[in-house]
């Protein structure tokens, strides 16, 4: 969790590595990879690329380590800057091209199976979110990726909470349009009994 | 989670869905990698930035002689439309005389421009720019 991780911990490694420790390096990308490769894959749903735009975003934060102010802690400014770099990669080569209203259709609930039609489902809806108009996208993607923290989400878009607040509204909004089932009274219906687990792909 | 920040008012299932993604685990190689490229990077030495100071004169130099140039341009061309204007009959070869300086201004122009660009690509090549 970005959170627990100590911040003092972080600065003496980025001194370490200004004084010219290039192995000190490796702590960092240690510590980091895991949320790093998660945020990527959030923004592509592609492990392979996802893994690329991280290494990318180490590179760069490598390159731009001296230009860090210590305004903000390091994880703000390492996120910010991997956003960057991943909105960069998939301007140049879109992760997805389907429009949202042909984003694929979750199946109908399976008596047999309703534990795989759920997963399913959820899928669905969580590919869609890369089917979104990009200026709503981003927003629903670090809400989650920061455990819904709307002003962590805010940082690492260097937007105001207002700008932000407003267009992930408008992106969930376009997710319950396109999902009817997602919203208030629609929720109750398909019968979400079991929270979705938690699965860790090796 | 901190639902006091939640944009929506109300509790929604799209919440759940979207906050408890599968974790990914990077690749056993992927610190490798990455570290490899690290070192590639601090192995390569620093780009060499523009000499900018030893420029400046150049510069100054290049900005005046152009400033000098479009001066005479305009003036010779404000010059002629003068000349011209009183013998309509003679037209052209006094509208070609009266150009001719400003030829001379726009070769000049011309010769220093490319004389620059070929001075530049000598020194990229040679690995100075």
């Amino acid at each position: 969790m970005p959170a627990a991780i100590s911040a003092e911990e972080d600065l003496a490694v980025v001194e370490r590595v200004l004084a010219g420790d290039v192995q000190a390096f490796e702590g960092i990308v240690r510590r980091w990879q895991g949320p790093l490769v998660n945020m990527a894959w959030r923004y592509c749903r592609d492990r392979g690329r996802a893994e690329e735009m991280a290494q990318e975003a180490f590179i760069r934060a490598w390159r731009g380590l001296a230009g860090w102010r210590r305004e903000s802690i390091f994880s703000t400014w390492l996120f910010a800057l991997a956003a960057n770099v991943f909105r960069s990669e998939l301007q140049r080569f879109p992760a997805v091209n389907v429009p949202l209203e042909e984003a694929a259709e979750p199946a109908g609930p399976a008596t047999q199976h309703e534990g795989l039609a759920r997963k399913q489902s959820d899928d669905a809806v969580r590919r869609a979110v890369l089917a979104l108009p990009k200026r709503y996208r981003e927003p629903v993607v670090l809400y989650y990726f920061h455990e819904m923290d709307l002003a962590a989400a805010a940082r690492t878009m260097e937007l105001p909470e207002g700008t932000v607040k407003a267009r992930l509204a408008r992106g969930r909004e376009l997710l319950r349009k396109r999902f009817p089932h997602l919203s208030g009274e629609g929720a109750l219906l398909p019968a979400p009994v079991l929270q979705p687990e938690k699965e860790v792909l090796q | 989670m901190k639902s006091n920040l939640n944009p929506m008012t109300n509790h929604e299932a799209i919440d759940p869905i979207l906050a408890d993604e599968e974790e990914l685990i990077p690749s056993s190689g992927f610190l490798a990698a990455t570290m490899e490229r690290v070192r590639e990077e601090a192995a390569c030495p620093e780009p060499i930035p523009f000499p900018w100071l030893r420029a400046l004169p150049g510069i100054v130099v290049v900005v005046a002689v152009l400033g000098w140039c479009g001066f005479e341009l305009v003036r010779a061309g404000m010059a002629s439309s003068r000349e011209i204007l009183p013998t309509q009959s003679h037209g052209t070869a006094a509208m070609l005389s009266a150009l001719q300086p400003a030829g001379w201004v726009a070769a000049a122009l011309a010769a220093s421009l490319f004389s620059w660009l070929l001075s530049r690509s000598l020194a990229g090549r040679s690995g100075l720019l």
